[in-house]
């Protein structure tokens, strides 16, 4: 059965009971990040070139991973900013990396990362006000990057997502 | 001209390919006769000097890697930390690389720039693109070097044209990313060569970083 892991990134942790109708089978995980200690991406490149895979920022973004990596869906819950999601909702995405390794390739025609487990798809729910087609197009790249398709991009309080 | 230039990578400023870009640029800005003053948002300490430059100069460039297809998260904090209005006017310009080398690889993150300036009360100056940019850290080989090199080098002319035109709205500008897309012999290449090669340079950077596992490792299976 699917597992899907969902990245809440609200300040408060506080999420619509909105997820619950989104993942209509499988397994589902949520976890609050604003109960955790997370830094910003370095872009020191340890995990790609040093500690392949692992991360050389210890903090408890090393959990999320090894969620990801027993998971097939991922949902990004944001808050926005400047029409894009906010920091907090780029900084988990920006952490992503190890779940990638360090070698390129062309997959449909573009440049990419080599997956270093398995596809993952992608999908956020965002809130407040923001430039809706952007994030559609920024979804459907993350989840290219990944190899997965997206899942869509929904905004709090609306009710289909937007494929 | 005086410019203010706010390096927008979270790497610290030794290692940043960033800051070697700013460098070569501003020995451009230098030529023509402007000036800079350059702030890291790499070092938490310079944000409230990098916040009161944004506020008081008319000529902001922001220099930044794409990170996950857009701008890296620590430089939207900071971002959030500035002031939406401003009461004199300023023109906001962004200088953005990344590792991936063809054009439309930076497409969304040049889209999400270009409507940023308006948003704190800015006019745009556009926005100098490149990619390929990952190997600069590693010129450990004569040929890479000379490569590596000559890439930073160009960034000079750019500084200078920026003194000269104001902005990166010029057709050199817009030229300096080079293909859009790579054409099919290059992906023929890649597949028979190229592809190869890439490995082994990166298998060499490991080795040299003290690598002990193969770089496709899965630690957590």
């Amino acid at each position: 059965m699917d597992m899907t892991i969902v990245l809440n990134t609200l300040e408060n942790g506080a999420v619509s009971e909105q997820m619950g109708t989104l993942i209509k089978d499988g397994d589902v995980e949520v976890l609050n990040t604003s109960d955790m200690k997370i830094a910003h991406c370095l872009g020191c490149n340890m995990c790609w070139l040093k500690t392949p895979g692992l991360c050389a920022i210890k903090d408890d973004y090393a959990g999320i991973i090894k969620k990801l990596v027993g998971a097939e869906n991922l949902w990004l819950v944001s808050d926005t900013r400047f029409g894009f999601v906010d920091w907090r909702g780029k900084r988990v995405m920006d952490r992503i990396v190890p779940m990638l390794n360090m070698y390129v390739e062309f997959r449909e025609g573009l440049e990419r990362h080599e997956l270093r487990y398995h596809p993952l798809n992608f999908g956020l729910l965002y809130k407040g006000k923001a430039d809706r087609e952007f994030l559609e197009e920024w979804s459907r790249r993350v989840a290219s990057n990944l190899a997965g398709k997206s899942l869509g991009v929904i905004k709090m309080g609306e009710g289909e997502p937007c494929m | 001209m005086h410019v203010v230039i706010i390096n927008g990578s979270p790497r610290v400023q030794k290692f940043s390919n960033t800051d070697k870009i700013i460098q070569s640029f501003g020995k451009g800005l230098h030529v023509s006769g402007a000036t800079y003053e350059l702030y890291s948002l790499s070092n938490r300490q310079e944000w409230d000097a990098a916040r009161e430059a944004f506020i008081r100069h008319d000529q902001i460039i922001f220099a930044l890697p794409l990170f996950v297809e857009c701008v890296p998260g620590i430089m939207l904090e900071f971002l959030e930390s500035l002031p939406t209005e401003r009461k004199n006017p300023a023109q906001m310009s962004f200088i953005l690389h990344g590792g991936f080398d063809e054009g439309h690889q930076f497409r969304l993150g040049e889209r999400f720039l270009q409507s940023l300036p308006e948003q704190f009360g800015c006019t745009y100056g556009g926005c100098l693109i490149q990619g390929g940019s990952f190997l600069i850290r590693f010129r450990d080989d004569e040929k890479m070097k000379k490569a590596m090199d000559k890439k930073i080098d160009a960034y000079i002319q750019m500084g200078q044209s920026f003194v000269s035109n104001g902005n990166f709205m010029t057709e050199e500008a817009s030229k300096f990313i080079g293909y859009e897309k790579n054409p099919w012999i290059v992906h023929l290449l890649f597949r028979l060569f190229i592809k190869r090669l890439v490995r082994k340079n990166f298998e060499r950077f490991a080795q040299q970083w003290g690598c002990t596992r193969p770089l496709d490792d899965k630690p957590y299976l």
